[in-house]
C-alpha cells in the first residue's frame, strides 16, 4: 500500500527536493482539504476590513434581525448587526484566543517536560503530582471556578487557558523525552560531559518536535470549542466583543433558535468547519511525522 | 463497582497482591483528595465579592448600614481567618454536613440530593448510547475497513468531534422539537406524569445529543482495537480450523478488543460531567450542571466548592477502578 515507496522505487520522485514527511503530507488528500479550509477562514478574518464594508458592532436598528439578503451576506442580529462582518472579525479572536493559548500551554508544558522527563529526580515527580491534580478536574468546571476569580476578559481567558492546557503538553512531551532518553546517543553526550540542560533542550527536543506540533495543532480546536462552550454559558469572552461563541450565544433565546437561523448556524457551520480543518490537520501531521505510517 | 470490588476479591491472582494494591490505590486518593480541598476553598476564596454582597439586593443595599453588613458577615462566619475557615469547612464535610446555600439557604446536601439523581439519569443514559454505538460503529467500521461504510463513518466521527456539543443540542432542539413537533423540549417531566416511562419523551433528547456527542471518540477508539485484535495470531488460528468468519470476527476478535473499550468508561468520566454541564443548560434539564452554572453566575460559594470537590472525587474514584480493573483483566500489569 505505500505508493510512496513505489513510486521512490521507480525512481519518479526526485528524493533530494523534497522531505520525506513532507511529501506524505502532500500525498494526506484530507490534509490538504483542512489546510485549504484553514487557510480561507484564516485569511477571510484577517482581511476582513476589505471583505465587508460593515463595522462588527455597528448598530442599525431599522433593521433587526433581517434575513439574509443583498444589502446584509448573512443577514443581522436581534441589534441590526451584519452577521457575516461579526463572523469575519469574531473570527481573528477566537483564532487568537485559540492558537495563543495552545502555544502558551506549549511553552509551558513542553520547557518544564523537557527538562524534567530528561532529569526525572524531585523536579519531575512534584510537576507530574500537580498535573494529574489539575487533569482531575472536569475542565469546564475548573474553567468556570477561574473566569469567576480572575474576571470575564479576553485575556484572562487565554491566561486560564495556559493555566489549564499546559498538564497534558507536559505529560505528552515528557513521555517522548523518557523514551529518547534511552537511546544511545544521550549516552554518547553524557560521557562528554555535556549538561543536562544543554542535552535535554538542544540534543533531544527536537527529535520530539513533530508530536509537539499535533498536539499543538488539536489543542487549538480543542481551545475553541471551549472557548464557544464557555460563551454560550456566559462565561467567555465579555459579550460586547465579537467572537465565534459570543455570536452563539444569542441562540439561547428560544425565538431566535426558532425563527432567525442565520443569525446562528452559519457561525456554528463556520466553526465546526474550522475545528474540523485543523483537526485534519493535525492528524495529517502526525501520519506524516510517524515513521511507521506509510504513504 | 460492586462487581470489581467482587472480582478483586475472588479473583485467583487476587488473593494474595490484589488486596494491598488496592489499599495503597486508596491510601494515596486521601491526601489527594485533601490538597484539592484546600485548592477548591482557596480558589473560593479568591472569588471577588462575598455571600453578602449577593445576599442583598441593590435597591436594599442603600437603606442597610455598615454595622447590620458587619453583623450578617460575623454571623455566617466570613470574618474568621482563612485557615480557620478551611479548618471548620473540612471538618463538616467529613461529617457529612456540607454548608448551606447562600441564595436560597438550603443546605447543599440536600440540593445535591435532589439534583442529582437528574444528573445521573442523563449521564447514564449518554453513557449507555455512546457505549453501545461507538462500540458497534467502531467494530463495523474495523470490519470494512478501507471500504466506503468505513469512510462514511470516520468522516460522520470527524464532523462529531469538531462540531460544539450545545450546538448539536441546538440544532436537534430546531429539527425535531420545532419542524418535526416530536418531543417536548426543557425540564426533566411533565408536571403529573411522573413515572419513568412518562417522562421518558423528556430525556430522549439530551441523553441522545450528550451520548452521540461523545460516540465519536468509543468509535474511534473501538475500531483501533479491534483492528489490532484482528491482526493477532489466534484470530488466524481460529480461521484456519474452519471457523466461519462471522463467529471468528464476534466471537474471538470482538471478546479482546471489548477489554480496553470497556476501560475507556472510566476515562470519559471527567467529559462526560463537562458534557452534562453544558448540555442540561441547553435543555434546561435540572440537574447538577444547572444548578453549578446558575451558582458560579450567583458565586454561591458552598454550592460551587461542593460540586467541584464531588465531580474531582468522582473522577479520582473512579480512575482507580479503572486501574484495578485493568490489573484484573490484564495479567501483565504488576500489582507491586
Amino acid at each position: 500500500m505505500d505508493r510512496l515507496l513505489t513510486l521512490e522505487n521507480q525512481g519518479k520522485l526526485k528524493t533530494s527536493t523534497m522531505n520525506r514527511s513532507v511529501r506524505k503530507l502532500s500525498a494526506n488528500m484530507l490534509a490538504l482539504v483542512g489546510l485549504a479550509l484553514f487557510l480561507l477562514i484564516l485569511t477571510a478574518s484577517i482581511a476582513a476590513p476589505l471583505i465587508s464594508s460593515y463595522e462588527p458592532n455597528a448598530i442599525d436598528l431599522k433593521h433587526r434581525l433581517s434575513p439574509p439578503g443583498e444589502t446584509h451576506l448573512l443577514g443581522t442580529d436581534q441589534i441590526g448587526r451584519d452577521i457575516f462582518t461579526r463572523i469575519l472579525y469574531g473570527g481573528r479572536i477566537s483564532m487568537f484566543v485559540g492558537l495563543g493559548s495552545a502555544i502558551g500551554a506549549a511553552l509551558i508544558g513542553v520547557s518544564l517536560g523537557t527538562y524534567a522527563g530528561y532529569t526525572r529526580g524531585v523536579l519531575d515527580s512534584a510537576v507530574m503530582k500537580l498535573s494529574e491534580i489539575m487533569m482531575s478536574f472536569p475542565q469546564i468546571i475548573l474553567v468556570s471556578i477561574l473566569v469567576t476569580i480572575a474576571g470575564q476578559s479576553l485575556w484572562n481567558l487565554i491566561l486560564i487557558f495556559i493555566l489549564t492546557g499546559w498538564p497534558s503538553m507536559y505529560r505528552m512531551t515528557r513521555s517522548q523525552m523518557l523514551s529518547i532518553r534511552e537511546q544511545e546517543y544521550i549516552q554518547a553526550l553524557q560521557a562528554f560531559g555535556i549538561g543536562s540542560f544543554t542535552i535535554s533542550f538542544k540534543h533531544m527536543l527536537p527529535n520530539a518536535i513533530g508530536p509537539i506540533f499535533v498536539n499543538i495543532t488539536l489543542s487549538t480546536a480543542m481551545f475553541i470549542l471551549q472557548e464557544a462552550a464557555l460563551s454560550f454559558l456566559g462565561l467567555g469572552v465579555p459579550l460586547e466583543q465579537a467572537t465565534w461563541g459570543n455570536i452563539l450565544n444569542v441562540a439561547q433565546d428560544l425565538n431566535i433558535l426558532r425563527n432567525a437561523w442565520w443569525v446562528w448556524l452559519p457561525v456554528g457551520v463556520v466553526i465546526t468547519l474550522f475545528v474540523m480543518s485543523v483537526n485534519f490537520i493535525g492528524d495529517g501531521l502526525r501520519d506524516a511525522a510517524d515513521p511507521t505510517q506509510v504513504g | 463497582m460492586v462487581l470489581v470490588a467482587i472480582a478483586a476479591v475472588t479473583n485467583t491472582r487476587g488473593g494474595r497482591f490484589m488486596i494491598p494494591f488496592i489499599i495503597r490505590k486508596v491510601l494515596v486518593l486521601i491526601p489527594m483528595l485533601f490538597v484539592i480541598s484546600f485548592l477548591i476553598f482557596l480558589g473560593i476564596e479568591l472569588m471577588p465579592g462575598d455571600a453578602v454582597d449577593f445576599m442583598i439586593p441593590p435597591d436594599a443595599l442603600a437603606t442597610i448600614s455598615q454595622a447590620d453588613l458587619d453583623l450578617l458577615r460575623a454571623e455566617l462566619g466570613l470574618d474568621d481567618p482563612f485557615l480557620v475557615r478551611y479548618g471548620t469547612w473540612i471538618a463538616q464535610v467529613v461529617k457529612g454536613d456540607f454548608g448551606y446555600s447562600l441564595q436560597s439557604g438550603v443546605s447543599v446536601r440536600d440540593l445535591l440530593a435532589q439534583k442529582l439523581p437528574a444528573t445521573i439519569e442523563l449521564s447514564l443514559a449518554a453513557l449507555v448510547i455512546s457505549t453501545l454505538l461507538g462500540s458497534l460503529l467502531g467494530v463495523v467500521s474495523a470490519l470494512n475497513k478501507g471500504r466506503l461504510g468505513d469512510h462514511v463513518l470516520t468522516v460522520a466521527g470527524m464532523i462529531g468531534v469538531a462540531i460544539p456539543q450545545f450546538l448539536f443540542g441546538l440544532v436537534m432542539i430546531v429539527l425535531v422539537v420545532f419542524q418535526m413537533e416530536l418531543l417536548p423540549v426543557g425540564g426533566r417531566m411533565t408536571p403529573g406524569n411522573e413515572a419513568f416511562f412518562q417522562r421518558l419523551d423528556h430525556l430522549i433528547l439530551p441523553a441522545t445529543v450528550l451520548g452521540l456527542s461523545m460516540t465519536a471518540g468509543v468509535m474511534r477508539y473501538s475500531r483501533a482495537s479491534m483492528l489490532d485484535s484482528l491482526s493477532k495470531e489466534f484470530i488466524r488460528t481460529a480461521r484456519s480450523k474452519g471457523i466461519p468468519e462471522w463467529r471468528v470476527n464476534l466471537i474471538h476478535g470482538l471478546r479482546v478488543a471489548m477489554t480496553p473499550v470497556a476501560v475507556l468508561i472510566g476515562f470519559r468520566l471527567p467529559i462526560l460531567i463537562g458534557g452534562s454541564v453544558v448540555i442540561e443548560q441547553v435543555f434546561q434539564w435540572p440537574g447538577v450542571g444547572q444548578m453549578f452554572v446558575a451558582a458560579v453566575r450567583s458565586q454561591n460559594t458552598p454550592v460551587i466548592m461542593m460540586i467541584a470537590f464531588f465531580s474531582v472525587s468522582i473522577v479520582l474514584v473512579a480512575s482507580i477502578l479503572v486501574d484495578i480493573a485493568t490489573a484484573l483483566l490484564d495479567p501483565r500489569v504488576k500489582l507491586s
